[in-house]
């Protein structure tokens, strides 16, 4: 459709931007668009609000798929990408490239002062308060340093264009600086959403920069570790799965290759950091940090540190690992520092920053402390030390009673608050009620060390505030993210950079193996998918048993619900229940699908599954993530679906978990890499579903029973291990016992048989680290499953089917099926014990409760 | 006076510990009027990793590790120390600079020294200056008095208000309990006094080291009957750092050997660490022995 033919359509009118006079991005003070922004908006304007729409609810479909999300308290946020970008002018994004890449330089000089001779507080430049009452400064730290030029490696500042023009620094970030990954995040969706957009408007791309810092940390590797020739090894160190920006981790350990570990995937021996792995221990050389200073080591920092590695800190001082950044940079956020800013540059420079900070106020200082006191309703407030419960507020949001709090706050602990002359930052397009409307806008960019400067992300994080006359844009206060487009202008330039890109040389990743916690996880979600499958599995069938035209006869019944007992180990349940709970089993039946506090019930198992898989995120593709997805809104609607009464067919609502659980194991089994990891997840489902099957026969088919319950039991096994069709079409109506365990135990053509699946687990096992060799006696797993295999082969189905004269049971059939329960157990042990790590959590030799804040 | 000084701490565990990294705080540091002249530190069961080091503070800090099971972990630290009789015995502590005007000084002098001291005025993990603190300190500041002459009298109106008692604290236990029960040991009145100085803007710092008892009359000294002691000292711009003991109501001088300071008891714990395993019931003895070799 072309622009003229759009114009005349009526719906086309409210895709105008409707910016509100502030200092706008895409539009001119006279409200004219800027000559950047018509492409991009004449594009939208073609797609028309049905169009936009479309493409929004496309991102918000990857964003799940991928698993983007920012956990808040009280839960994970999804993450929210703006269709619409901000749009910048290369020339003009050179001058802010160049002024991050001067204040990356200054930072990188003040860390290495504040740990070195302290020269910014010998000679006057800043209070000894700002640098000696700040929680950033790790005495413990104190002449450490990395390999090379720079101290500070990754650097991102937060900034605001001001009604002047000018782009203004609100903060620095500079421990463990999140959000490029989000950012790449982004623009891997927008690629996707809007590919003509994005090859037409000659974006600069992000890929040198993420190229650059893998080099870097190449470059950062100590040199005694390098001795040998192979590449460094570099790992990324998450607080783990409910830290904030866990998303962002995974995704950023996927991109550039590196390991995701957590700190107990770390020890320390002789002097060196070591990942646990489940062929021992692997050396690594540099971390990259995500974990904030105190919690690193609980040795030297904070003592109740569970996140850290003990013994870290002192590897550091001997140059055995290298941490980017390293410890004690969270000093560099501190907003005191920034007011003196300018004059450590003169110190250090000879001239101001070029691109500036907000004017900043320090209350510790007296002069200052007065005019915030008395100007607050046009400042923004924080504390210096950033923690996520301590946001920065704005003096004109404030109740009278806020207001007397922070003056009494502030009084008490000058020391501690800043404040900005409050910026107003200009705003930009944003799809908002099906509108481009105008929101303000922050920009977070990016730097990375090179050898000898450093080179800056082009674009980075930008949000937009919630609505247009919010004062701060944050997260929390429900902004949304965007990709920012810096436009090269000419086709030539975006050649040139990109044959730059290639150019340079490429960092070498090596391939150190996964924490074993990895390998655990796996394994769990493979043992909690079986068990939920099985268990909802049976109860469908159970419903539908339950439910049918016929009537039960009670010795059925009550041998159903007495394998639903079994099967999900929600004991006491049906196998104590007086004749009240089996003429009303309903309350008992739900509690088993619903009760997410109890062990065993359907809701518990996929619960933990999820869990499971939310640790080890960044094992798991895109599809997987979605199904993971689908059964999370599964298990939620559960509740829902079947509250309305046992009468509305319960075993429908179970049916597109069914679904989804089979689709989950296609996925496992079609689109996962046959490594190592892919080999526990399958020897969890393995071990689960033999375990499982077993108990489902001793369940159904070992009571000696009438006739009718027989068959009933028989059905109903079969069609809970999806046998039923089959078994009809081979033996008709004979449904004898002898025909079912014939299919259930021995039948290698049926993917469910005991035997088939006992096969499956020899041939996983055969792959695991240190199983294959040639050694003359064979494991204790191997030994399990060899003696598990055998038993079964070597039954009798004559015997198996034979009653015991002395009890109604058949004997020998609970025999065998115990012993392989038995063997089960057995192997889940031995791989437990020798895979995965046991170790528990570090203790304090002395219970040490102070902490600064 | 020369010492001999020997320092053993005795962790037994109730069930075995399968690694260790610690952090020791032991041997003694130099100082202006103190050098230490040699040592031996044994870890039983050896340590993988041992780590000397000076620290931010100047201390002499030790970084080891104990990579293999063990139920008990022994340091034996023992070292030769000289300390000078410098430190003034008989200093007149009603000359030099009145309190108001030390405060204005360190405020606003601009000498190296008295910019680094003020690190020593602020709030630290363990000691948290508040208003109880202030109200308690100000009976010994009383107008025009020099600074030095009102922190003996803090000094000893700590030693006089306060009930030693051993079993009352830990050390984990708040300043603010110290002070409301009047108890506490010679850590807690280090940090009290501590505490009290911040409240009223000064700058001081907590000293752990030995003091060298001496045997009653008559009887022979039981070795290792000693302890690790503990005071503090404060800053008085221009004229430098000045010590007291509230503990035993004096000025530290030749008797009193120094191990190592900093901004409170947790900069300096003569041994922390970290323990995987086992642990559970310890049983800890601590023997520490002070021999005058010659003086």
């Amino acid at each position: 459709m072309s622009q003229s033919q759009s114009q005349n359509l009526p719906e086309v009118e409210s895709l105008s931007y409707l910016h509100n006079g502030e200092r706008d991005e895409a539009c001119t003070a006279g409200g004219e668009l800027r000559d950047h922004w018509q492409y991009l908006l004449s594009s939208l304007r073609d797609l028309g609000p049905a169009g936009l729409d479309e493409r929004t609810q496309k991102i918000g479909r990857i964003l799940r798929d991928d698993g983007a999300s920012y956990n808040v308290a009280g839960g994970a946020a999804e993450w929210g990408l703006d269709p619409v970008p901000l749009l910048l002018q290369a020339a003009e994004w050179q001058a802010v490239e160049q002024g991050l890449i001067e204040r990356a330089q200054l930072l990188d000089l003040v860390l290495k002062d504040i740990y070195g001779s302290q020269d910014i507080i010998r000679k006057g430049l800043v209070p000894p308060e700002v640098i000696y009452s700040h929680p950033g400064f790790i005495r413990a730290c104190h002449h450490t340093r990395l390999p090379g030029q720079h101290q500070l490696i990754l650097h991102a500042a937060d900034l605001v264009r001001a009604a002047d023009n000018r782009w203004m620094v609100l903060g620095d970030r500079t421990q463990a600086p999140s959000g490029s990954g989000y950012a790449l995040e982004n623009r891997i969706v927008m690629q996707r959403v809007f590919p003509m957009v994005f090859r037409n408007s000659r974006v600069l791309r992000m890929r040198q920069f993420f190229n650059n810092l893998r080099l870097q940390m190449q470059r950062l590797a100590p040199p005694d570790n390098m001795q040998n020739g192979e590449p460094p090894r570099v790992v990324i160190l998450t607080p783990g799965a409910y830290s904030e920006t866990f998303f962002e981790h995974a995704c950023l350990a996927n991109y550039l290759g590196y390991p995701l570990v957590q700190g107990k995937d770390l020890t320390v021996r002789r002097g060196y950091v070591w990942m646990k792995t489940l062929d021992g221990l692997t050396r690594v050389d540099v971390i990259v940090r995500r974990v904030d200073d105190h919690y690193c080591d609980p040795v030297e920092l904070r003592g109740d540190s569970q996140l850290g590695v003990p013994g870290l800190l002192e590897v550091v001082r001997a140059g055995q690992v290298v941490l980017a950044n390293p410890l004690g940079s969270g000093i560099l956020e501190s907003g005191a520092l920034m007011k003196y800013l300018p004059a450590i540059s003169q110190y250090f420079f000879g001239h101001p920053l070029s691109l500036p900070s907000a004017p900043t106020y320090w209350c510790g200082d007296p002069d200052d402390r007065n005019y915030v006191l008395q100007n607050l309703e046009r400042l923004r407030i924080e504390h210096t030390h950033r923690q996520s419960d301590s946001s920065a507020v704005c003096g004109v949001n404030l109740s009278a009673e806020q207001r007397l709090q922070l003056v009494q706050k502030i009084q008490a602990q000058p020391l501690h608050y800043v404040a900005q002359d409050y910026v107003q930052p200009s705003q930009g397009p944003c799809w908002r009620n099906r509108a481009l409307q105008a929101r303000p806008l922050a920009l977070r960019a990016f730097t990375v060390a090179t050898e000898a400067s450093y080179l800056v992300m082009p674009g980075g994080l930008a949000r937009a505030a919630a609505e247009a006359g919010d004062l701060l844009i944050s997260n929390q206060l429900g902004a949304t993210s965007k990709d920012t487009w810096v436009l090269s202008g000419e086709a030539a330039e975006t050649e040139a950079f990109s044959a730059a890109a290639i150019a340079e040389p490429y960092a070498r990743v090596v391939d150190i193996g996964l924490p074993s916690r990895v390998a655990e996880n796996l394994f769990w979600v493979g043992r909690y998918a079986k068990r939920s499958d099985m268990a909802l599995r049976l109860l469908r069938t159970v419903f539908v048993q339950l439910n049918g035209a016929h009537m039960l006869p009670l010795e059925a019944e009550r041998q159903l619900l007495f394998a639903v007992t079994q099967v999900t180990m929600t004991y006491p349940g049906f196998t104590e229940a007086g004749e009240n709970l089996f003429n009303n089993p309903e309350r008992e039946l739900m509690s088993v699908v619903l009760d997410a506090e109890r062990a065993g019930s359907i809701t518990a198992s996929l619960n933990a599954m999820l869990s499971s898989a939310a640790e080890v995120r960044e094992m798991l593709s895109s599809d997987t993530q979605r199904v993971m997805n689908d059964i999370q809104d599964g298990v939620q609607q559960l509740e829902a679906t079947l509250s309305t009464g046992m009468a509305s067919a319960p075993e429908e609502a179970l049916d597109p978990l069914v679904t989804a659980m089979f689709a989950l194991a296609g996925l496992f089994q079609e689109s996962m890499f046959r490594g190592v990891s892919w080999h526990f997840l399958q020897l969890g489902r393995c071990i689960e579903k033999a375990y499982q099957s077993a108990t489902l026969m001793r369940s159904l088919l070992v009571p000696v029973t009438g006739e009718e319950t027989e068959a009933i039991c028989i059905e109903s096994i079969l069609q809970t291990s999806e046998a039923l069709t089959i078994f009809r079409r081979r033996f008709r109506a004979d449904t004898r016992l002898y025909n079912a365990l014939a299919m259930l135990l021995l039948d290698r053509s049926n993917p469910r048989a005991l035997l088939y699946q006992l096969e499956l687990m020899r041939g996983y096992l055969g792959n695991l680290p240190g199983m294959n060799t040639n050694m003359p006696q064979i494991s204790r797993e191997q030994r399990a499953v060899t003696e598990a295999i055998a038993s079964v082969q070597l039954a009798r189905l004559d015997d198996l089917v034979t009653a015991n004269t002395d009890n109604p049971i058949r004997g020998e059939l609970d025999q065998l099926l115990v012993r392989v329960q038995e063997l089960m157990n057995t192997m889940a042990v031995a791989i437990s014990d020798r895979f995965f790590d046991h170790t528990d959590g570090p203790q304090q030799l002395v219970d040490n409760p102070w902490t600064m804040d | 006076m020369l010492y001999r000084i020997r320092h053993i701490t005795h962790y037994q565990y109730a069930a075995a510990v399968s690694l260790a990294y610690n952090l020791a705080y032991l041997l003694p540091r130099n100082t202006e009027y103190q050098t230490c002249l040699d040592h031996q530190l044994t870890v039983f069961p050896r340590a993988s990793k041992m780590q000397q080091r000076v620290d931010y503070f100047g201390n002499h800090s030790h970084s080891f590790s104990v990579e293999e099971s063990h139920r008990e972990l022994k340091v034996d630290i023992s070292s030769t120390v000289r300390v000078a009789d410098m430190r003034l015995i008989d200093m007149n502590l009603d000359l030099g600079n009145s309190w108001e005007s030390a405060l204005q000084m360190l405020q606003h002098r601009s000498d190296e020294n008295t910019l680094k001291a003020r690190e020593f005025a602020l709030d630290s993990n363990a000691v948290r200056s508040s208003d109880d603190l202030r109200q308690y300190a100000q009976t010994s500041f009383s107008a025009g008095r020099p600074l030095l002459s009102a922190v003996r009298d803090l000094t000893h109106r700590i030693y006089t208000d306060f009930i030693y008692d051993p079993g009352f604290t830990t050390i984990s236990t708040p300043l603010a309990d110290v002070l409301s029960h009047r108890r506490g040991v010679c850590q807690d009145f280090a940090h009290l006094a501590i505490g009290c100085l911040r409240a009223m803007g000064f700058a001081a710092r907590y000293i752990s080291g030995y003091l060298e008892t001496l045997p009653p009359p008559g009887q022979e000294k039981l070795v290792g009957s000693d302890a690790s002691h503990a005071w503090f000292a404060v800053y008085s711009p221009g004229e430098g750092w000045f010590e007291f003991d509230p503990t035993n109501d004096n000025m530290p001088a030749q008797q009193h050997i120094t191990t190592a300071w900093g901004r409170d008891y947790t900069d300096v714990a003569p041994l922390k660490g970290v323990i995987f395993e086992g642990g559970g019931t310890q049983n800890l003895s601590v023997s520490v022995d002070v021999q005058r070799l010659e003086g």
